[in-house]
């Protein structure tokens, strides 16, 4: 009696043991998105995801992921910082090779050094902060999006060269990381612009009710500049720009892709010469007739159009993780790491991307430049910066 | 001389009783709970060391504060100061004094040098604060919230402003918490039975009395002020060193507000009310959240919509304080009661 009860429980451990390995392989990728399913950051977090989930629907379509499917699993950081290092630890317990957290760095950052305790790769949706990345969780960290800094920059070049304006008025919102970002980019790249000349800075906060002081200084300058380098975000850039236009300033406005989308233009009526980069148009006039595409199989898929391009760098993210993963041949974190690290302007929908082994996010990029007349916003043009932003400007 | 030992003896079951169910919680999470779940009873612990804190002045000397978040704030940005590794703080917290940009200390000191930060404060503005009485009062220690959140978020080269402060070590587990949650129970108990929380509890109950017999109000409450302005910063250090991230809107009306609603729940005059109203409604947050993901009934799985917890749980005090207006505890304490005790035998059924 006895042996035999040895007999069988040692034929059953060898099945096991040998059947390990196969189910090892046969197992699926998970990617875990620790995201706001509800709350403020669910606005932002939410198309990006459904970007994402696109990617990995058509690359299990076309057979998955070193053979194997990918499956999401999701965990709701309620919009709140401590929920999101809790969000974090359940999708990795849920077994994720890689952990997607929240767009915003601040409300990321506690999902992200979880998955960095665990040596996992994080990748933020669409945070443009350089700290989301090595720089602000560790080096298993990385960011979908374009830094902040490349829109100002590519704002002050591409008006220079297209617009002909040689004098600008920085208007700077300082709400937020991001308002800063776009404005570090803009302060660094146009005074290196032969010509070019900032007539006068102001600052504001995004809930100022009035910005009467900060129009009438606009207004007694000498001459009026050739356009105003706007750095703000939604919801007080909306009051912003009906005040500059109210008050008579007619000169173009430029801003940040935080603005993109025309659900807010209604509230400024009949605005124009108002413009803004974008890594890929949500108004069907994408020069690239694929991202057309994609936005036609997001509004079968999810019921409406990406109501800005923030949901791209969803789309973008998943992309370049899983070509990374088929190029180490595994999601072991480390080998992946080494793959992204090496993408030099790697082609995507979007344009291409680059990781350095210093920067794990974008300080040079190829931006649409979207232009608003008669409140139609329409792609105008593309411009890449000369030079990617250094890291000091970045960091200081 | 010889009356001291015998409140202590007559009231100590109270903190043990206390300490107990919580190192029970913990111990049955460390053995059989998920990580997730151990993040859930961390922030529990971190929860009744802040609703603890703010018993210590709220409950003895009957004034609402609304500012203690402030001083959990200051204690987590000490910490951080403290123990952010020298290099991260050159590049993010240029305004700091040489001595911290320079130095990195071991958590035990740094715990307690950042404790001590809020309890200086607290000390400070305290004797002009205490003079006040009632909503005016109340008032006051709102407007210290708001001055310490705009302080905060502006001072940009010594708190990094709006943006979010990393790279303190996450020492904070289970057992830290535990220890310093327990503490706060030993502190606030000690602070009860005082000649200090008598008087202050006299002089809340019977102002113009208490005043009659020599109690001095504005000390009294000083010496409260301070002590739970000592215990929050702990609970802001323990958070600090949990998430390893701070901003100081974490330490603004949504976290004075969950705080004050644990103690009103449990209620506000016991410190019993002040544990128990902290993991009450921890359980019930746990519970929904569990809720929120689906239960399996059958084969179908049944859930509540993303974003029903804080609906629910808004709905369960509601319910609380209609029935139980003053908390789920009353005025009492738990105690121990042997045999001789008269309660029991009055609760006993008369045969």
């Amino acid at each position: 009696m006895q042996t035999t009860r040895r007999a069988a429980l040692f034929g059953a451990a060898a099945i096991v043991s040998a059947a390990m390995p196969a189910i090892a392989e046969e197992e699926d990728i998970v990617i875990g998105f620790a995201v706001a399913e509800s709350g403020f950051m669910q606005a932002y977090d939410e198309p990006a995801t459904q970007a994402a989930l696109i990617r990995i629907e058509e690359i299990n379509e076309e057979g998955g992921l070193l053979g194997r499917q990918i499956v999401p699993v999701f965990a709701d950081t309620k919009s709140d910082r401590a929920e999101g290092a809790r969000a974090g630890l359940e999708v990795i317990e849920a077994g994720a090779d890689m952990v997607v957290v929240s767009c915003d760095y601040d409300f990321g950052a506690p999902a992200a050094l979880m998955a960095e305790a665990q040596n996992k790769i994080s990748f933020f949706l669409c945070a443009e902060s350089v700290r989301a990345g090595i720089q602000g969780v560790g080096p298993h960290s990385f960011s979908a999006s374009v830094l902040a800094a490349v829109q100002g920059a590519t704002m002050a070049e591409w008006a220079h060269e297209e617009l002909g304006a040689t004098t600008f008025y920085v208007l700077e919102d300082t709400w937020t990381e991001y308002n800063k970002g776009i404005c570090d980019g803009f302060n660094w790249r146009a005074p290196q612009i032969e010509g070019v000349e900032i007539v006068g800075r102001d600052t504001f906060v995004n809930d100022d009710a009035s910005i009467a002081a900060q129009i009438t200084r606009i207004r007694n300058l000498p001459e009026p500049p050739d356009a105003i380098m706007l750095c703000s975000m939604m919801p007080g850039v909306v009051s912003a720009v009906r005040q500059i236009r109210n008050a008579g300033i007619e000169v173009p406005i430029l801003n940040g892709s935080g603005v993109d989308g025309s659900y807010w233009m209604d509230a400024v009526p009949s605005l124009s010469e108002f413009y803004i980069p974008v890594q890929g148009s949500v108004y069907g006039d994408d020069p690239n007739p694929a991202v057309e595409e994609f936005n036609v199989r997001f509004e079968e898929r999810f019921g409406a159009r990406p109501s800005s391009q923030y949901a791209y760098p969803g789309y973008v993210m998943v992309d370049l993780w899983a070509k990374a993963v088929e190029r180490a041949g595994t999601t072991d974190a480390a080998a992946v790491v080494e793959e992204l690290e090496k993408m030099d302007e790697e082609p995507t929908l979007f344009g291409p991307r680059t990781f350095t082994s210093e920067l794990h996010h974008q300080n040079r990029a190829r931006y649409h430049i979207v232009k608003v007349t008669d409140g139609e916003p329409a792609v105008v043009d593309s411009w890449t910066i000369d030079e990617p932003i250094p890291l000091e400007v970045l960091l200081q | 001389m010889t009356r001291a030992p015998s409140i202590m003896a007559k009231t100590v079951s109270t903190p043990l009783i206390l300490i107990a169910i919580l190192a029970a919680i913990a111990i049955a999470v460390d053995a059989f709970g998920s990580g997730p779940l151990a993040r859930t009873v961390i922030e529990m612990l971190i929860r009744v060391v802040l609703v603890v804190g703010i018993w210590i002045f709220v409950g003895n000397s009957g004034i609402i504060s609304f500012g203690h978040v402030g001083f959990m704030c200051l204690g987590a940005y000490a910490a951080a100061w403290l123990t952010i590794p020298p290099m991260l703080k050159q590049i993010s917290l240029r305004g700091l004094p040489e001595f911290l940009l320079e130095n990195q200390f071991p958590f035990w000191p740094s715990a307690l040098a950042a404790s001590l930060l809020p309890a200086v404060f607290a000390l400070i503005l305290g004797p002009v604060l205490m003079r006040l009485a009632g909503i005016a009062a109340s008032i006051a220690t709102f407007a210290m919230l708001a001055v310490i959140n705009t302080v905060y978020s502006n001072w940009s080269t010594v708190t990094g402003g709006t943006s979010s402060v990393i790279g303190i070590p996450t020492v904070t587990d289970v057992w830290i918490a535990l220890g310093m949650a327990s503490g706060a129970i030993v502190i606030a108990w000690l602070y009860a039975i005082s000649r200090s929380g008598l008087a202050l509890r006299a002089a809340r109950d019977e102002a113009i009395a208490a005043q009659a017999s020599g109690v001095n109000i504005e000390r009294e409450r000083l010496i409260a002020f301070v002590l739970s302005a000592f215990v929050c910063g702990a609970a802001g250090v323990l958070y600090a060193h949990f998430l390893g991230i701070i901003t100081p809107d974490a330490f603004f009306l949504t976290a004075t507000f969950v705080a004050l609603s644990m103690l009103v729940v449990g209620g506000i005059n016991s410190l019993s009310g002040a544990v128990i109203g902290v993991v009450f409604i921890s359980v019930i947050i746990q519970l929904l959240r569990w809720m929120e993901r689906g239960v399996q009934v059958g084969e179908t799985t049944v859930a509540i919509p993303s974003g029903a917890q804080e609906i629910a749980i808004g709905l369960v005090m509601i319910v609380i304080l209609i029935f139980r207006p003053a908390g789920l505890l009353g005025n009492r304490e738990i105690v121990w009661t042997s045999r001789r005790e008269p309660r029991v035998a009055r609760t006993q059924p008369a045969e």
